[in-house]
């Protein structure tokens, strides 16, 4: 193996630290271009296979809070934030509360108690074609 | 031209790996989209030790700028802080309607009791409009104690009990001196008046004068030492027209109380004043009043009724009752749909106490959770007419000297 010449290792020294430096420039490049500051907020969610959930069934999510409901009429799903500001509810033995204002709705979704005015809102579900069952919250 | 290329990009390179390992320093962005707003923040990525301010304003939901206003996606402190409502403090009366306004928050209806911010605006703690005429007629600037000024200017065309309108009030354009000095003096108790520097006299402005008890706090559980930074601090001498601080320390709660007066019944230094005083009394009821006596109707006899009355009392039979948003806001006790419970002569409930089977009364202090339990006058040996109700007169048997 014959010595390394001054001159070759300078220029291998060269050629690393051009590389290295593009290496670092690029990733930084495309660290800024895939970074969104203002992110919409998340509107589709896959629940995973509709086979997880049998007939005459009724699921608490937690993300996005809601209840999904297997009937004989298929997939349905009311959100689990409140309508009055938006808080979570917490579930109970007849329906759901606001745990931040007192609203109270029934096992339905409707309002029982204020200050809510309005009834808990219908999410979209639908079975994709590969069975899996997505909620739109939007 | 080629010796010069190896230390230029070896110089290149220290470059990068210097802006690579400042950035990696920087705090990494935290991003917070409530569910209120739907639209991401990035406060959290220093305020993350920030506590959260309620049960009924939580971060989740809230986020910090629907309160705060400011620039939610700015990562540089002096920008993010730029376009903020109040400095730390939204609730100031200058902002409280951009940061707390909303006809599903705090001003909205009458019929809905959410007419918070009216109701704080016009009522005396923000008015001191019954101070102002005082001293001007005191010293000749008006000819009656009726109140025309007031610290901003206020109007409420629909009022039918209230007061029309205030002015402005100027102490400059006031030509006598003492009413100058009241003025530049005396105008530091209203609610939206920075306070006096004093550790005593610490308290926010708006809203947060009476609800913010700690940092980042708000609450409707309002200890007595919240309500002492403005009406206990000391006296104002109109000899000289300025604010006279206590030099006293007091170490025992009787001490510490309200220092106008000299004697105490039990209840009055044992409870805190949110236990008696409601919630209207306080915060006014939507109508510009001048004085105390025209809104503070809470005595003695509304919990312990006179000699030949009850205290007025009502069963709680609507689960939408205000008594139970109250409470649930506060929960001290474990009020349920059936409970009696005593109310004010306006019909306000006094949540936090029920009429007990032997005809007895039970009450949950608000600030502490404390039980006590009381008795109705009617039945007792007392002979004391039910129209006197002044301090004076049920303080002449059951006072307390300190």
């Amino acid at each position: 193996m014959s010595e390394l010449s001054r001159r070759d290792f300078l220029k291998l020294a060269r050629d690393g630290f051009l590389y290295l430096s593009g290496a670092l420039a690029l990733g930084g490049l495309l660290r800024f271009l895939d970074h969104d500051p203002n992110p919409a907020a998340k509107t589709e969610f896959d629940l995973g296979p509709a086979s997880n959930y049998p007939l005459n069934s009724r699921t608490i999510l937690s993300d996005p809070p809601a209840v999904l409901l297997h009937t004989e009429s298929g997939f349905s799903a009311f959100s689990l934030v409140c309508t009055h500001l938006g808080c979570s509810l917490g579930n109970d033995s007849v329906g759901f509360s606001c745990l931040c204002h007192g609203s109270r709705f029934d096992a339905d979704g409707t309002v029982t108690h204020g200050p809510a005015d309005k009834p808990l809102r219908y999410l979209r579900v639908e079975v994709m074609d590969e069975g899996n069952l997505k909620l739109f919250t939007a | 031209m080629k010796k010069t290329l190896t230390p230029a990009s070896g110089l290149l390179l220290l470059t990068l790996l210097f802006v690579w390992w400042w950035n990696s320093r920087l705090p990494k962005a935290v991003e917070l989209t409530p569910t209120l707003t739907g639209q991401a923040e990035y406060c959290l990525t220093c305020h993350a030790d920030v506590p959260e301010i309620s049960p009924s304003h939580p971060t989740a939901t809230f986020g910090c700028v629907t309160c705060h206003g400011g620039e939610r996606l700015a990562l540089d402190a002096d920008l993010a802080h730029s376009t903020m409502r109040g400095g730390a403090n939204p609730s100031d009366l200058s902002v409280v309607e951009q940061s707390c306004g909303g006809t599903s928050c705090h001003s909205g209806s009458e019929a809905d009791d959410r007419h918070h911010i009216q109701r704080v605006m016009t009522s005396i703690q923000s008015t001191y409009a019954g101070a102002i005429a005082n001293i001007r007629y005191t010293f000749g600037a008006q000819t009656d104690l009726n109140a025309y000024s007031g610290i901003t200017t206020l109007t409420d065309e629909q009022t039918q009990t209230g007061i029309a309108s205030l002015a402005a009030f100027k102490a400059a354009g006031d030509d006598h001196p003492f009413i100058q000095k009241f003025g530049e003096n005396c105008l530091t108790c209203h609610i939206n008046a920075t306070p006096l520097e004093d550790e005593n006299y610490t308290r926010h402005t708006g809203c947060a004068a009476c609800h913010s008890t700690a940092q980042h706090t708000f609450a409707t559980a309002i200890p007595y030492t919240q309500c002492n930074t403005c009406h206990n601090r000391g006296n104002y001498d109109l000899r000289t027209m300025t604010f006279v601080e206590r030099t006293d320390q007091p170490t025992k709660r009787i001490d510490d109380y309200y220092q106008p007066i000299a004697q105490f019944t039990q209840c009055e230094y044992t409870l805190d004043c949110v236990d008696c005083h409601t919630r209207t009394e306080v915060m006014g009821n939507g109508d510009i009043h001048a004085n105390k006596k025209d809104i503070q109707y809470t005595q003695c006899k509304t919990c312990h009724g006179t000699p030949t009355e009850q205290p007025l009392t009502k069963k709680l039979t609507d689960p939408n009752d205000i008594a139970f948003t109250l409470s649930f806001l506060n929960p001290v006790g474990d009020l349920k749909l059936g409970d009696m419970i005593l109310i004010t002569e306006k019909g306000e409930p006094l949540w936090n106490t029920r009429v007990l089977s032997d005809g007895t009364y039970e009450l949950f202090g608000k600030a502490t959770s404390q039980y006590f339990t009381f008795n109705p006058v009617m039945g007792s040996g007392c002979t004391q007419s039910g129209d006197d109700q002044s301090s004076a007169y049920c303080h002449e048997c059951h006072a307390v000297e300190r």
